[in-house]
């Protein structure tokens, strides 16, 4: 699975080693999707012969769906490198496309995420805390609790407290 | 597979990342469920940082906001600055209500909100912004605006302060302070028409990237083709004295950018100063230009010639008309052909300050101001007062901006033509001159400017007597406001009263569009108004109704009930009176023909 010649990064292909040993074979524009597979290519320069690129970080069956989504979104413009979107209005608006891709178990979900994050593929990154935001927003503590199996740990006395503190959110 | 994971288990940048896209409800309930979770979300900067810059646009300039932003994100507070915005949120929102509710302590209670200054900005344009069909949409619009008026104008008296005080203020802001007192929104700010210059200076050096070699004749050409190809032009003969002419703000921002020659100086030199070319404004008489020198040892033309004098090579440039050198023979000629003695020219050839261009803008500003007033004529009511959406400037806030602008700054000179620098008893007597103008707008149209008036221009007046005379009227209208309102019921039988307040009328002799505010069953005014008014000539004499009244040019009238005409049913109020009524009325009631009282404290069978 060279790329020594001048094919477009269209047809050439690679191949993923998963954390539990499988191959998956995938287009070299759908897997640049990944900041870390792209800058590990680029390093290597384009005549270096890569047979199997190591994702020691991600199982099969995360991988696969990894690559449906960037497969989805090969065509995308590239992310844009300037870090202005701290001070950003953070919109959770999320396209339909993404929404039914997202809809998974949590395990799954917080998999992608954490998936997105070691390769580096922002826009993921951003559907999945997007989607993990929309369970959390409109929701009382103790529904938050329910849906992510946290562990109340305030006593009543201290959980009295906080809210009174957190009163003024209230506010809209 | 890892073990089942949960929230507080995602890397921390990611759970940051999550709670970046949370508004500050969610973040509360979050932080509510767990130790862990709370403690996170306490310490998530910029989380915080992101909510305040996200959710609130305008900052007290004593934030330092910009600043603040680049501190290092634990030292900045930004969680604290938050909780800090919402508790200023409430409190206006609390503080206009109570302004809405009553008339009793309505002053107070704006001059509180207003305590909050631009911190209050964007809970008060989010009020002004209130759905059309809001219970109190007019009163709610009006006074939302009045607040933020009131806040506007303490920042621009603070700016003249500063140069008064001589303080280093740049022209712009020195010139922008009166846009802060004609008109009130959220395009106008003093830092907006800072950020559009700074942002017409980089257009400029992109556009001719060889700008900052070139000579300095070259550079001064340059920029005034640059502004007469982004279209500000001055401005034609017929609109010359347009009042909008004279505001710095409102000539960058209107597309058309026109503007007196003051302001084009203005605009040219700001630019000027951010792009390395040292241009300053030349008050020559009835025409402001532009003085443009060469850096020391260098000529115009930019050839080194090293020279043991002071003096530099300088030149004259009008950017009003298209930025074409003006050559000093010709303005020395003109200076001639006025009769202006040879011992002044010097003056008039000099770079003035910028107290002296802001004392000329208020003279351009009354003149305008004055010939408004003179075109509408005693009782021709074509000019009508601004509505909300009016790119034009107030008469009364422009007027009144200049009589402030007067008052505080000192150290000028110049009348219409440009005389010479004044003395400080010339000071103290142009002061004296404008107080009772001061007093009158302040009294008609900014009530809530008590405690600027206190602050800022009774002291500019030691005398004992003056200042007897002004602590006296100030504690009179403080009294005002600290009383309620005398009730005005109608009687169960017999009421003789015809018309309700909020009553649409027009006057039957003058035919101006009016609305009833209050009313007496008689004429209540003095023995010499009823004299000098002839009101016994009226058919119904004294003793018919006469109403209270605000008119649509703002004034406010006192009519004998045979003079009203109310308006046929179906009829509209003017764009004017609808912003206008909001001082007395909740809402236009299209289906009664009716304002809807908003002071039923003094009225409540209306």
């Amino acid at each position: 699975m060279a790329s020594t010649d001048q094919q477009p990064k269209s047809q050439q292909k690679l191949i993923l080693t998963t954390s539990d040993d499988h191959d998956i074979e995938v287009d070299r524009d759908v897997a640049e999707r990944s900041i870390l597979i792209k800058n590990l290519l680029d390093d290597f320069g384009p005549d270096a012969e890569i047979d199997k690129i190591p994702i020691p970080n991600v199982n099969e069956a995360v991988m696969k769906k990894v690559i449906e989504w960037c497969t989805h979104h090969r065509g995308d413009p590239p992310a844009s490198q300037d870090d202005d979107t701290d001070n950003r209005k953070k919109s959770t608006d999320i396209d339909e496309w993404d929404q039914k891709f997202m809809q998974v178990d949590q395990e799954m979900l917080f998999e992608i995420i954490l998936a997105a994050n070691y390769l580096d593929i922002k826009a993921l990154l951003d559907v999945g805390c997007k989607t993990v935001a929309n369970m959390i927003k409109g929701k009382s503590p103790e529904e938050i609790r329910k849906t992510f199996n946290i562990q109340n740990d305030f006593t009543p006395e201290e959980e009295d407290q906080i809210r009174r503190e957190n009163e003024w959110a209230e506010d809209r | 597979m890892p073990p089942n994971r949960t929230l507080p288990e995602l890397p921390a940048e990611v759970l940051e990342s999550v709670l970046l896209h949370l508004d500050a409800p969610s973040l509360s309930a979050l932080s509510l469920t767990s130790k862990f979770l709370q403690d996170f979300v306490a310490d998530a900067h910029v989380v915080w940082r992101n909510l305040c810059l996200t959710t609130f646009q305008f900052w007290d300039p004593r934030h330092d906001i910009t600043a603040k932003s680049s501190e290092p994100l634990s030292k900045a507070g930004w969680r604290a600055l938050f909780h800090y915005r919402i508790h200023v949120r409430q409190e206006t929102r609390r503080l206009l209500n109570n302004v809405l509710q009553l008339q009793y302590r309505r002053v107070q209670h704006i001059v509180e909100a207003a305590g909050y200054g631009y911190d209050a900005k964007d809970t008060l344009l989010e009020e002004f912004d209130c759905p059309d069909d809001c219970e109190d949409v007019l009163a709610r619009r009006y006074y939302a605006h009045a607040i933020l008026g009131r806040i506007q104008r303490e920042l621009a008296i603070k700016v003249w302060k500063d140069l008064s005080g001589g303080k280093d203020v740049p022209l712009e802001r020195a010139l922008s302070a009166f846009d802060m007192f004609a008109l009130v929104g959220r395009d106008v700010d003093l830092n907006r028409t800072s950020a559009e210059l700074d942002d017409l200076a980089r257009r400029l050096l992109r556009k001719y990237p060889a700008f900052p070699d070139m000579s300095t004749r070259a550079k001064a050409s340059t920029l005034g083709q640059f502004l007469h190809d982004q279209g500000f032009r001055g401005v034609s003969d017929e609109s010359y004295r347009a009042l909008r002419n004279s505001f710095i703000g409102l000539a960058m921002r209107l597309p058309k950018h026109e503007s007196l020659p003051l302001i084009s100086v203005a605009i040219y030199c700001a630019i000027a100063s951010r792009v390395g070319l040292n241009a300053r404004p030349c008050g020559f008489i009835f025409h402001v230009i532009c003085w443009v020198s060469a850096p020391k040892s260098y000529t115009l033309d930019g050839e080194y010639k090293p020279s043991q004098s002071d003096e530099l090579d300088t030149m004259y440039v009008d950017p009003f008309r298209g930025g074409d050198e003006v050559f000093k023979a010709d303005l020395i000629r003109k200076l001639k052909g006025l009769a202006v003695p040879a011992s002044q020219h010097a003056y008039y050839l000099s770079p003035s300050t910028t107290s002296e261009l802001v004392i000329r803008t208020a003279r351009n500003i009354t003149a305008s101001v004055q010939s408004v007033r003179q075109n509408r004529g005693p009782y021709q009511f074509g000019v009508h007062a601004q509505s909300w959406h009016s790119p034009e400037p107030d008469v009364d806030g422009a007027f009144y901006g200049a009589i402030w602008a007067i008052t505080l700054v000192s150290g000028a000179g110049g009348d219409v033509a440009g005389n010479m620098p004044e003395s400080s008893h010339d000071v103290e007597t142009r002061r004296r001159q404008y107080l009772p103008y001061l007093l009158e707008c302040f009294q008609l149209h900014f009530p809530w400017d008590i405690t600027l008036l206190e602050e800022h221009a009774i002291p500019l007046f030691p005398d004992p007597p003056d200042q007897n005379r002004l602590k006296i009227f100030t504690q009179s209208m403080r009294k005002l406001d600290s009383v309620r309102k005398e009730v005005n019921r109608r009687p169960p039988q017999n009421d003789k009263v015809l018309f309700k307040v909020g009553q649409l009328f027009r006057h039957k002799r003058y035919d101006y569009e009016g609305v009833v505010t209050g009313w007496d069953p008689a004429c209540n005014a003095g023995e010499d108004w009823i004299q000098h008014m002839g009101v016994d000539r009226l058919q119904g004499g004294r003793n018919q109704s006469f109403y209270h009244v605000l008119v649509d040019d703002k004034t406010v009238r006192y009519v004998a009930e045979e003079n009203i005409e109310p308006v046929e049913p179906g009829t509209e109020p003017s764009a004017a009176m609808l912003t206008l009524a909001g001082r007395y009325f909740k809402r236009w009631d299209r289906h009664n023909n009716i304002f809807v009282s908003n002071v039923r404290d003094e009225y409540p069978d209306d």
